[in-house]
């Protein structure tokens, strides 16, 4: 920040302009680093510093300038940091240098006077600021990732860590690529490997899993919040969305050219008519929270949708933030509001649409157990909902004294089918229970339905799909609907109307021309994929090079992955970012060609300890420059897995219809509101081999995450998530030293081993080798054999609790029209759920054995990867 | 690391290091409130039923209109509608001479302590985007709660007990977590919501069988691995935090079961908030209200109690009937326990729903139910203690309570000053994230001098 404000300065004390020291030094600065807050109608504190008259005026703070008087001038307090108020806000690291302070005060001990030049009042780039925008320096074939990273240890004066040794490497490899742990056996047959190829085999291997694809569709699916519901009131069901995070973990698995893979999903269904696969991909415009119910204003979601995926296609692909822009034109990118709303022109025809679609082959799509619980309790719904009906049937019937429903007054009848009239008070939240599971288990039949979840330009007659009481137009009158500014986002005083374009900047700033937008109701967004789908789109590449770069190193080589503008941070390594996108581009937009550039470095494969730690931290705090390769803990996926994938329980089974995983029960049993009433129990699936499948395949809904996965930082549905955070809270040590889910996974860990019928002593190493991919140290083994003896004695002399006797879930609700709480009895897990292994069902050594393995699954050494 | 995180970690270096303990700040501004309870009310209490009485609707009432079809209104809101007289009686309580609700008689004696505020406008009619607006300051949602930036702010004073506690109803409300959600603020500020029956927080209680000897040798030997661990990475300082987290969580399962039992309060007390009442769902409430207090005295810095069932679109007069019976005790237990303790003065009590009602209703299925629907322009809230007014009533509505037409100010405002209440200034209690300072009001607002005292 210090730097480009001095090389701001330096910029215009040169400048030609001579009218005066305000236009020289004060101005350029208010425009820059004040106006953005202070200036228009939504100006902070109420403090206008576009005017000498209103920073006479002032704030809610009073005047902000005293002319002739600098020390008794807010403004210039301010700029100080004195007085409580620090501006730029940021603290004493965003304060503006001290010749600009002091020109500040000069200004203002002359009077203040007030001489704008004639200059544009846009804002001021500088060249720092910029460096997204502009081209890709030109690719170096000769150059590696480490002449890059070397270079700058170098400068530093760093000696990097030495290499990791290989136990650590393939435990850090299998967790980077696949998101598991390795096997006992991998890690063996890899520490043994002798070959010079040895490492670049077992990338290549692990590229190959269809594993791979698992992990990292997982951070794509972050980043364009994929749920399989739709949030808000209802939260009700996408049935059909999974086939779009089926599609994203395929897509990785086959390394589909990354220009491809934008193609697909912005206009997949324009570009490729006739290929599924393309259509499903535009389930990523939809991915965002969206509801439409009677109490919605049709022309509020839509612009909700409209604002969704503007927002959201420029952030995913071009790593900006335009939603800046949709009331203002941005206070710090070159991002016009004008931009914003020519680029929501592109949307503009784009109706919600679920085309019949046939499975494709590598699709998985059956799950016979799940459709017929489905079935079964829509149809126990629907038996119901019809019982109520005949009831309050009956009780109009009597007051109108007539004997069969047709000789009711008209209207009546349908009063009692829609509205449940006639049903005695003390009933009728159970009818709306009922009716409101109909609905839900309606929407949950369509998961099998070979539908997507998708978009068409403009709407696809008898296929539309937009939530309760949207009216569609036909198609055949059908005229894409013209786009206004909205000023302050306001729907209700639209301005200018604009028409289809794409962001300015990158012509004005790149060397990238802009190419016109059709008008038609076709081919806008075509248009668009292929402007964001283009090697000469400075922006596409480089953002996607370092999403990648972020998820190897937990950092990106920029370090705010979806900000690549004026606010991001800077790169670290400028010259690498451009030289891995110009590979990127190089080699066919291959993703996995960018991890094996990544993965073969020096810099990947360096131990995460230095012997220099102390030099390397007061040089390089943040581990910018990768002296050591980063220690991390695992995601919460990683985690959940890992720990069923060493009880021997995780099911490999891929694809298809969410499943649910046992979750913490509590939660499960938890009241959910959905409009009006209640949402039925959650259940997790009855068979283990869907419970416990990875945790990428479980059901999405925005409303209940997962509490396991959400207390380690798992990713919000409804906010693109472009990193996960790390913390660490007392509520994770309850969700995996206490949980039932733990517990139980611990124990079936015990049962298998105790099938291999080992020693003591070769059980602990085993189990030591599984989670950690090495052998215990022999005072580790003495800690575990005691510990061992002393839980096993003490399981000898405490019998097991006793089975849990699975009860069916009493909910309540206020009623909406009595006002009283309503009682009901929600369905309980099925006859047929296949327990877990059960305290009771081993004996005292194997309980003993669970104990020591809960610890392992709780210990440092467990979660964190190094 | 994002630009967010290090941005927490510069001001919270401390509490890094500390295993994430919250510990407490000082306020940015002088200020009385150290603590907050939020009333919120789940549905949209009806202001013209309840603080803001309107008699002409007495002479409209049942007077149709024809509201044309615009884009810019919900479907339920448009067509034929008629206007709707309140059916409950109002009488004029305290020194202030407010006209309330006569249902409540015994919050009636507190008003001198209350400030009572008709402007505020809220913006959405649309309940999970309207309480999404009034919990985080954005209808969309995904942002942090009030209570997660309080906490943020202000940091807890008890470290064993989560700093911002939600105590729900008796189902979660529409847009469930969202609505304590820490949005883009570190997890330590997230909602923890306390359950009613069984464990208080999500598995603090281990699943049976587990007693507390078991647990603690489970312990031991699990620090044993970490410390062995630990001096092959003597330089990863995140291993000894997450130790002490392990200790940390089983301080706090100490801790719990004490604060949570109510079970010792003497039978006035629990009088005093209608528990033990005839009506089930006061003692319901008052078993919040009495527990957020519990919170507040043990060092939790802020508490959301949830009630709900508000959104009376017919039959307002039994369907806002039973809601007000059941609200009178414990609330007015709430506010005169607290002032009798002094704990008045330094915890802000905040009571509002997501939006007002309409003074007229829809014409649906043929026919009148004589309720409200929902609306926007016009609500009732009110503050109590913590440096708020006492005793005061600011702003006003028309005549028929269909819009604020006095000391109106956008919900933005009412967030500013919340903060500005608790010590905190809007325009610096701010985060960084993802390249943006984000803040409550989103985009700056001014606080409302009229509500402080």
């Amino acid at each position: 920040m210090k730097r480009i404000s001095l090389l701001v300065c330096a910029s215009f004390l040169q400048g030609a302009d001579s009218s005066g020291e305000f236009s020289k030094l004060v101005e350029p600065i208010l425009v820059r680093d004040c106006q953005g807050c202070h200036g228009g109608t939504q100006a902070f504190s109420n403090l206008d510093l576009r005017s000498r008259e209103s920073m006479l005026k002032g704030g809610s703070r009073g005047p902000a300038l005293v002319p002739g008087k600098a020390s008794e001038s807010l403004l210039i307090q301010a700029l100080e940091g004195k007085g409580g108020i620090e501006m730029p806000p940021g603290g004493a690291k965003k304060r503006l240098p001290p010749e600009v302070i002091a020109a500040f005060r000069k200004w203002v001990d002359d009077g203040a006077p007030w001489a704008p030049a004639k200059i544009s009042s846009k804002w001021t780039y500088y060249d720092a600021d910029l460096w997204a925008f502009k081209p890709l320096r030109p690719f170096d074939r000769n150059k590696r990732v480490d002449d890059f990273i070397d270079a700058k240890l170098a400068a530093l004066g760093i000696k990097p860590a030495p290499a990791a040794d290989k136990r650590a490497l393939i435990r850090r490899v299998s967790v980077d690529l696949t998101g598991l742990l390795p096997t006992p056996e991998e890690v063996e047959a890899f520490v043994n490997d002798k070959a010079r190829d040895a490492w670049p085999q077992l990338v290549d291997r692990l590229l190959g899993s269809p594993r791979y694809g698992e992990r990292w569709a997982r951070h794509w699916l972050d980043v364009t919040r994929y749920a399989d519901s739709g949030g808000y009131s209802n939260d009700f069901e996408r049935p059909n969305a999974w086939r779009y995070r089926d599609y994203v973990i395929r897509s990785f698995n086959s390394d589909k050219p990354y220009a491809e893979f934008i193609k697909e999903q912005i206009a997949g269904d324009e570009l490729y008519p006739g290929k599924p696969e393309a259509v499903i991909a535009t389930g990523f415009l939809r991915a965002g929270p969206w509801e439409h119910t009677g109490m919605s204003v049709e022309a509020v979601t839509r612009q909700l949708f409209l604002d969704d995926v503007t927002h959201s296609t420029a952030s995913v692909f071009l790593g900006l933030t335009l939603g800046c822009a949709r009331c203002h034109d941005h206070k710090f990118d070159p991002l016009p509001t004008r931009d914003y709303y020519r680029m929501q022109a592109v949307f503009s025809s784009t109706e919600f649409a679920r085309p019949k679609l046939p499975f494709l082959a590598e699709e998985n799509h059956e799950d016979p157990r799940s459709a017929a619980e489905i079935k079964n309790t829509f149809d126990y719904a629907k038996t119901k909902v019809s019982e109520y009906r005949q009831m309050g049937a009956k009780k109009l019937m009597e007051k109108y004294g007539v004997t069969k429903t047709e000789d009711l007054p008209k209207g009546e009848l349908e009063t009692v089918m829609n509205n449940g009239a006639g049903i005695p008070p003390a009933e009728f939240e159970k009818f709306k229970l009922y009716q409101k599971h109909m609905q839900i288990y309606k929407d949950s039949l369509d998961r099998f339905e070979p539908k997507a979840f998708a978009v068409s330009s403009g709407p696809m007659d008898g296929e539309t799909d937009g939530g309760q009481q949207l009216r569609y137009p036909k198609r055949a009158a059908y005229r894409a609907p013209v786009v206004h500014i909205l000023p302050g986002g306001n729907i209700q005083s639209p301005a200018d109307a604009v028409s289809p374009g794409v962001l300015g900047l990158l012509e004005q700033y790149g060397e990238y021309p802009s190419p016109k937008i059709p008008e038609t109701v076709e081919g806008r967004r075509s248009k668009l994929a292929h402007w964001i789908a283009d090697a000469k789109n400075p922006l596409t590449a480089r953002v996607m090079v370092n999403r990648i770069w972020q998820y190897h190193f937990g950092r990106g080589i920029a370090a705010d992955p979806s900000n690549f503008g004026k606010m991001g941070k800077k790169p670290s390594h400028p010259e690498l970012l451009d030289w891995l996108s110009g590979y990127f581009v190089e080699q066919g937009w291959s993703v996995k060609q960018v991890h094996r550039a990544i993965l073969l470095s020096k810099a990947y494969q360096r131990a995460s300890v230095n012997a220099d730690a102390k030099f390397v931290q007061e040089k390089d705090p943040d581990n910018a420059a990768l002296a050591i390769f980063p220690p991390r803990r695992m995601d919460a996926e990683t985690l959940r897995d890992s720990i069923l994938q060493v009880s021997g329980e995780l099911s490999l089974d891929a694809g298809g219809p969410g499943t649910f995983p046992q979750i913490n029960e509590d939660v499960a049993r938890q009241p959910q509101h959905r409009m009006g009433s209640l949402a039925p129990v959650y259940h997790a699936s009855a068979l283990k081999r869907q419970r416990n499948r990875r945790t990428i395949y479980g059901f999405q809904q925005r409303s209940l995450v997962d509490p396991l996965v959400d207390v380690f930082n798992g990713p919000t549905l409804d906010l693109s998530c472009e990193r996960r955070e790390t913390s660490i809270v007392p509520t994770q040590s309850f969700a995996l030293f206490n949980s039932q889910l733990t517990h139980d996974m611990a124990l079936a860990w015990a049962a298998k081993l105790d099938g291999r019928k080992l020693d003591r002593d070769a059980v602990v190493a085993r189990a030591f080798v599984e989670a950690y991919g090495r052998a215990p140290e022999p005072p580790e083994l003495a800690a575990s054999r005691a510990y061992l003896d002393k839980m096993t004695e003490w399981h000898k002399q405490t019998p097991p609790p006793a089975k849990p006797v699975r009860k069916s879930v009493i909910h309540k609700i206020t009623s909406e029209l009595t006002g009283q709480v309503a009682e009901f009895v929600q369905q309980g897990d099925p006859d047929d759920y296949e327990a877990n292994l059960h305290p009771s069902d081993v004996k005292p050594e194997t309980r003993a054995l669970a104990d020591f393995l809960l610890a392992l699954l709780n210990s440092n050494e467990f979660v964190y990867v190094y | 690391m994002g630009l967010g995180s290090i941005a927490f970690s510069a001001i919270l270096a401390a509490d890094d290091a500390r295993a994430g303990v919250l510990s407490p700040r000082p306020q940015q501004l002088p200020a009385k409130a150290k603590h907050c309870i939020f009333l919120l009310m789940e549905g949209g209490p009806s202001h013209i039923d309840t603080f803001d009485p309107k008699p002409k609707l007495d002479q409209l009432h049942m007077t149709k209109f024809q509201k044309a079809v615009n884009k810019f209104e919900a479907n339920m809101n448009t067509g034929e509608r008629y206007y709707v007289k309140s059916p409950f009686q109002f009488r004029r309580a305290g020194q202030i001479g407010i006209e309330m609700n006569s249902s409540l008689p015994n919050l009636a004696d507190c008003v001198d302590d209350m400030c009572f505020y008709r402007g505020l406008k809220a913006e959405s009619v649309n309940h999970p985007t309207a309480l999404y607006h009034l919990n985080t300051g954005n209808q969309f949602g995904g942002d942090p709660a009030v209570g997660a930036w309080v906490s943020y702010g202000l940091g807890t004073v008890n470290q064993n007990l989560p700093s911002f506690v939600v105590l729900p109803d008796v189902a979660y409300p529409q847009g469930g977590s969202a609505n304590w959600s820490n949005g883009f603020l570190p997890p330590h500020y997230q909602g923890t919501p306390l359950r009613p029956a069984g464990s208080p927080i999500l598995d603090m209680t281990p699943p049976p069988g587990v007693t507390s000897s078991r647990q603690r040798a489970g312990l031991d030997f699990l620090k044993t691995l970490n410390q062995s661990h630990q001096q092959r990475h003597p330089d990863h300082a995140d291993l000894a935090a997450r130790m002490e987290s392990y200790e940390l969580a089983f301080r706090m399962q100490a801790e719990m079961p004490g604060v949570v039992d109510i079970s010792k309060e003497s039978k006035e007390m629990l009088a005093l908030y209608g528990i033990g009442g005839p009506n089930k769902d006061a003692d319901a409430l008052g078993r919040r209200c009495l527990l957020a207090r519990r919170l507040i005295q043990n060092g939790v810095r802020f508490v959301q109690v949830i009630n709900m069932g508000w959104d009376s679109h017919d039959y307002i007069d039994t369907a806002h009937g039973v809601r007000l019976a059941a609200l009178d005790k414990p609330v007015s237990g709430l506010l005169k326990d607290l002032k009798r303790t002094g704990l008045l003065d330094e915890t802000l009590v905040v009571w509002a729903g997501e939006f007002g009602r309409s003074p007229d209703n829809g014409i649906r299925r043929g026919s009148t139910a004589w309720g409200r629907d929902h609306n926007a322009n016009a609500m009732s809230v009110w503050l109590a203690g913590g440096g708020a007014k006492r005793g005061a009533i600011v702003g006003a509505t028309d005549e028929v309570g269909g819009s604020a037409v006095e000391v109106v100010h956008p919900l933005r405002d009412f967030h500013v000053t919340l903060l500005r209440l608790l010590g905190l200034d809007d325009a610096r209690l701010r985060y960084l994230h993802a390249g943006r300072d984000k803040q409550l009001s989103q985009v700056g607002g001014e606080w409302i001098p009229q509500l402080i005292g």
